[in-house]
């Protein structure tokens, strides 16, 4: 035993010892952190710009922007309500529109809304009822915001005008001035036609409230023009059914629920895949070491080859563990950071593995998915006499082992625990990632057992035969095996 | 009692016999030379030995017990392929090496500085393996297979690779470790070594045991050669196997090359010489090297003188 942990104690230290095993540790988590911050950069939260030529006298363009503000404010809205639902704040005015989550919001809630002082008049009643590690409400961006437009287009004809919308939409030097340009033209009463130039395919919701703004307006006046009173026809407008929504709460949704339950368990799945290919490389690397430079006689005379192959499974199991606990330091620090919107998320989070034997078989199946994949890549080792030799060996290995598992993960993310994902369940090689990663979505306790107990017998035969294998390989320095030599060695003939 | 004894030791790979009804033993303070030429049976012999592989037949018995790696402490091996972790320091690896000895680590740091001194690298304590020369890797694994103070020390064609500085070392320190009445076996194929280091030898052709004695007996299994300037008297002289005249000297003289048989006595033959006034101005006795036992029993493939 004493040699087994000098053995494991030696090779932790080596790798340690490495810059790309620093470099690793640290990059993950800064690339994790960074990852949201770029993807935010990255996201297209600037307003659309929008100008309005309006030649029929500007009442059009003022409906238009009328209507489109009126959007806006549904959408801060449902957004605001989404909040007030999630934490619990609906105390801070049970009156009001944005603690009712019951139905599409109308014009009359937005009005009442805007009367009560919108965004800034809600969040001061949240406010104060709110509690201190609440996280603040994040507004979002306007979708659209209407600008100016130049005087050449209030009055340019043909190529002229053509020309003057270039100008705005795509200039030939410096920023657009606006996406979309909408020209009324100064007869439109007589002939309801209205232009839009976009610098790319518009957007749905741009173009079907622009008509529906443009189309209530022409129905009004062919209605008026049919003899009904301005305020009838307004009515007839305005009348629309109400529609009653029901939605789950804020991570209580099937989908919702479902991804936030498997997190943590894919994350673990994901962890282990990669803290193992890690660790389980710069093995490879030592192993391949210890042959090319001749130390494996020195070190066969003092310590049998099973306390070797032990000690290094050990000392790699080691790395590969004080990564994942660095990480999870690193992601409690991020948490205190962050206590509010973190704990908010992970309560939800980490309930699927809070059960005591859940918190068993994660490492259960952590350790055993450690060691099952570890010990092909030390059997791999005590073939190979160079880097190059060991990755002939090592590609189709990766491969074999990715693959379905980058599967996995997909399957579960897309909600999807179908055949394949309960066939590799019970294939050793994918066991423990495909069982930690249902974790979240609900495995039965006999798979659990079952494929546990089915894992635990190939990490025996895997050291039976592979432990042959390493034994038989270790001072066969210079002999590339074929599959005959390679079958006979596993035989251990 | 004997530290090492090999006893009608055979070993085969697939149809291949490495080792073949092999027997042999190796006293305390004894410097045991194992010669033989490439594919001898040396390398897997020192392995059975250390237990990194079995016999097929027969018995070893290493410090009072079958072979284990239980044996570790007491035992020092330098093997012929040699080489240590790049990024370990000097006196770590020595550390390491005699913890796995069942050394405490106190012990063999001290042990290792020791040596590390005794080889001239104490300054180099600290610095990592891929710092040094070639030569000083090659002490520090000397000071590695020595750090436990070893009852056996197994050298598997130890001044391989060495310049002649580090030779110097190595014959100084299997003579030390003689001296403190460890059992030394090493393998060789060069005989100057043998010749100079070993109380006894053991020759190997194709894993069959050739000879085994002192150097003595193994250069009498040849015919010794005398070199004489006599006159013709000699010829008739009782003991040796031939008489060679050579260029004659003048008033009779000759010079003679004169072989006495293996179980002959050059000795015999002067003191007859001396009884019976025959002539002689020159009496030289050469006797066989090494060499040339080792070629006529073994072969001269892959030999050094």
């Amino acid at each position: 035993m004493n040699n087994i942990l000098l053995v494991a104690r030696r090779e932790f230290r080596q790798i340690v010892q490495m810059k790309s095993f620093w470099v690793t540790l640290l990059l993950i988590p800064i690339a994790l952190a960074l990852g949201p911050i770029v993807a935010d950069s990255l996201d297209e939260d600037e307003a659309t710009k929008v100008m309005l030529v309006d030649r029929s006298g500007g009442a059009i363009a003022a409906t238009i922007e009328e209507r489109f503000a009126l959007e806006e404010d549904r959408t801060a809205l449902a957004r605001l309500a989404r909040y007030v639902r999630r934490h619990g704040l609906e105390r801070a005015d049970p009156d009001a529109p944005w603690t009712q989550y019951d139905r599409w919001y109308t014009e009359a809630d937005i009005a009442s809304f805007r009367e009560a002082g919108g965004i800034e008049g809600a969040l001061e009643r949240i406010d104060a009822a709110k509690e201190e590690d609440t996280p603040e409400f994040e507004p979002g961006e306007p979708n659209y915001q209407f600008v100016e437009a130049p005087d050449a287009l209030a009055t340019a004809e043909g190529e002229a005008l053509e020309a003057a919308v270039e100008d705005v939409i795509d200039p030939d030097e410096g920023d657009e001035e606006a996406s979309y340009v909408v020209l009324v033209d100064e007869n439109y009463e007589q002939r309801p036609v209205v232009r839009l130039w976009s610098n790319d395919t518009p957007r749905t919701s741009f173009v079907t409230t622009l008509q529906d703004v443009l189309t209530t307006d022409l129905r009004g006046r062919l209605l008026t023009a049919d003899g009904l009173s301005p305020e009838r026809a307004a009515a007839v407008q305005a009348a629309q059914p109400a529609i009653a929504v029901t939605t789950p709460k804020p991570g209580d949704g099937a989908r919702e629920a479902l991804l936030v339950r498997s997190i943590v368990p894919l994350a673990l799945a994901y962890i282990l895949m990669m803290s193992l290919m890690l660790s389980g490389s710069w093995m490879l690397q030592s192993s391949v070491e210890e042959r090319s430079n001749k130390l494996l006689e020195s070190l066969l005379a003092c310590v049998r080859a099973e306390e070797l192959m032990w000690g290094k499974l050990i000392g790699t199991v080691a790395v590969g563990l004080s990564m994942i606990l660095v990480w999870a330091i690193f992601a409690g620090i991020a948490g205190f950071a962050f206590s509010g919107a973190v704990a908010d998320f992970l309560r939800p989070a980490l309930e699927p593995v809070s059960d005591p034997l859940i918190i068993l078989a994660i490492l259960y199946f952590f350790v055993m998915g450690y060691v099952a994949v570890s010990i092909i890549f030390l059997a791999i080792g005590s073939m190979s006499d160079t880097m190059n030799e060991a990755q002939g060996f090592l590609m189709p290995v990766l491969f074999a082992i990715l693959l379905p598992v980058t599967f996995v993960i997909q399957a579960i993310l897309a909600g999807n625990s179908g055949p394949m994902v309960q066939a590799l369940t019970w294939i050793p090689l994918w066991t423990p990632f495909t069982v930690l990663a249902r974790l979240g979505t609900g495995i039965e306790t006999w798979e659990v057992l079952g494929s546990g107990a089915l894992l635990a017998g190939f990490v025996v035969l895997e050291f039976v035969y592979l432990g042959r294998l390493f034994r038989a390989s270790l001072l066969a320095t210079g002999q590339k095996p074929g599959l005959k030599v390679l079958a006979a060695r596993l035989k251990g003939s | 009692m004997s530290i090492l004894t090999v006893a009608s030791v055979t070993k085969t790979f697939a149809d291949v016999r490495a080792v073949d009804d092999l027997s042999f033993a190796v006293e305390p303070g004894e410097i045991y030379g194992f010669l033989g030429g490439n594919g001898a049976g040396k390398t897997t012999t020192l392995r059975m030995v250390l237990d990194i592989i079995r016999p097929t037949s027969g018995a070893i018995t290493v410090l009072g017990g079958s072979p284990d790696r239980d044996n570790a402490a007491g035992i020092g091996f330098l093997p012929e392929e040699r080489g240590l972790y790049g990024n370990m320091s000097a006196i770590d690896t020595i550390v390491y090496f005699g913890r796995l000895k069942g050394m405490e680590a106190g012990a063999a740091r001290s042990a290792g500085l020791e040596l590390l001194d005794r080889f001239g690298l104490a300054d180099r304590a600290k610095s990592n393996i891929s710092d040094m020369s070639k030569g000083m890797a090659q002490k520090v694994q000397l000071a590695a297979s020595l750090v436990n103070r070893p009852r056996l020390l197994l050298l598997d064609e130890p001044f391989s690779g060495l310049d002649p500085v580090n030779q110097g070392l190595l014959e100084e320190e299997i003579l030390r470790a003689s001296r403190d009445g460890a059992a030394v076996v090493f393998s060789t194929h060069v005989m100057q070594h043998a010749e100079r280091l070993c109380d006894r030898l053991l020759l190997l052709r194709k894993g069959q045991k050739r000879f085994e004695g002192t150097l003595d007996e193994a250069r009498d299994l040849l015919p010794s050669r005398i070199d004489a300037v006599a006159k013709d008297t000699i010829e008739k002289v009782p003991g040796l196997a031939k008489a060679k005249r050579g260029k004659a000297l003048g008033d009779g003289w000759h010079e003679y090359t004169l072989t006495v048989p293996p179980e002959g006595d050059a000795g015999a033959v002067l003191e007859h010489c001396t009884a019976n006034s025959v002539p002689l101005r020159q009496f030289a006795e050469q006797r066989a090297s090494l060499h040339e036992v080792f070629v006529q029993l073994v072969g001269d493939e892959g030999v050094e003188r």
